[in-house]
């Protein structure tokens, strides 16, 4: 009896847990996908996400974390090619802004204002140049 | 005997100066890259460019979570 509940106990922390481990990341890209069809969150050149004007502490929380996760992922692989975090941060930018960005979403390069993405491809700074779709 | 020693010299000067030689050759091995300014005002070298392109379309592909559309 005793045994049968505890085991019941466990089942049911274990499921909490594996909930609440997967449920932030999943919310996390449903409100930066949602922000970045309403134009107040896009890619940028540096390959970070960038937020244009004022938004909620949700999506502002959101990017940060992304972006974390992104210099995470990027640390470790200029570590293992032996270039700058920036460097490898840079060319993933040429590749998010070549083939991850659609159509009336927006986009920053450089220092330069938010640009919405029209029905042509986005004209890519000079050092991408060999970045294909 | 005497020829023992000048031997001995003779290996020690050559060891030493191979040595010498050595540290020497490690002080100059670092040469300056160029200069990279980045943060918004990205600037690479186009060789970078095409050495981490593949790592950057794996890192996409295998990390969608990381690249929400």
């Amino acid at each position: 009896m005793t045994r049968s509940i505890s085991r019941t106990a466990l089942l049911a922390a274990l499921l909490g847990l594996g909930a609440l481990g997967a449920a932030p990341a999943f919310a996390q890209d449903a409100v930066i996908s949602a922000a970045k069809a309403a134009g107040t969150v896009g890619e940028q050149a540096d390959g970070y996400l960038g937020i244009k004007g004022t938004v909620s502490g949700d999506v502002r929380s959101a990017v940060d974390a992304l972006n974390i996760k992104r210099r995470a992922a990027y640390t470790d692989l200029a570590s293992k090619r032996g270039v700058t975090v920036q460097d490898m941060a840079a060319v993933t930018g040429c590749q998010t802004l070549a083939s991850r960005v659609s159509q009336g979403q927006i986009y920053r390069i450089g220092a330069g204002n938010w640009q919405t993405k029209g029905a042509g491809a986005i004209a890519l700074p000079d050092y991408c140049a060999t970045a294909a779709k | 005997m005497r020829y023992g020693i000048w031997i001995g010299r003779t290996t020690r000067l050559a060891s030493g100066a191979l040595l010498a030689g050595m540290v020497g050759g490690c002080i100059q091995v670092r040469a300056p890259e160029k200069p990279i300014e980045i943060n918004l005002n990205v600037k690479i070298q186009q060789e970078v460019v095409v050495r981490l392109q593949q790592d950057a379309k794996d890192l996409i592909q295998n990390n969608p979570e990381l690249f929400p559309e």
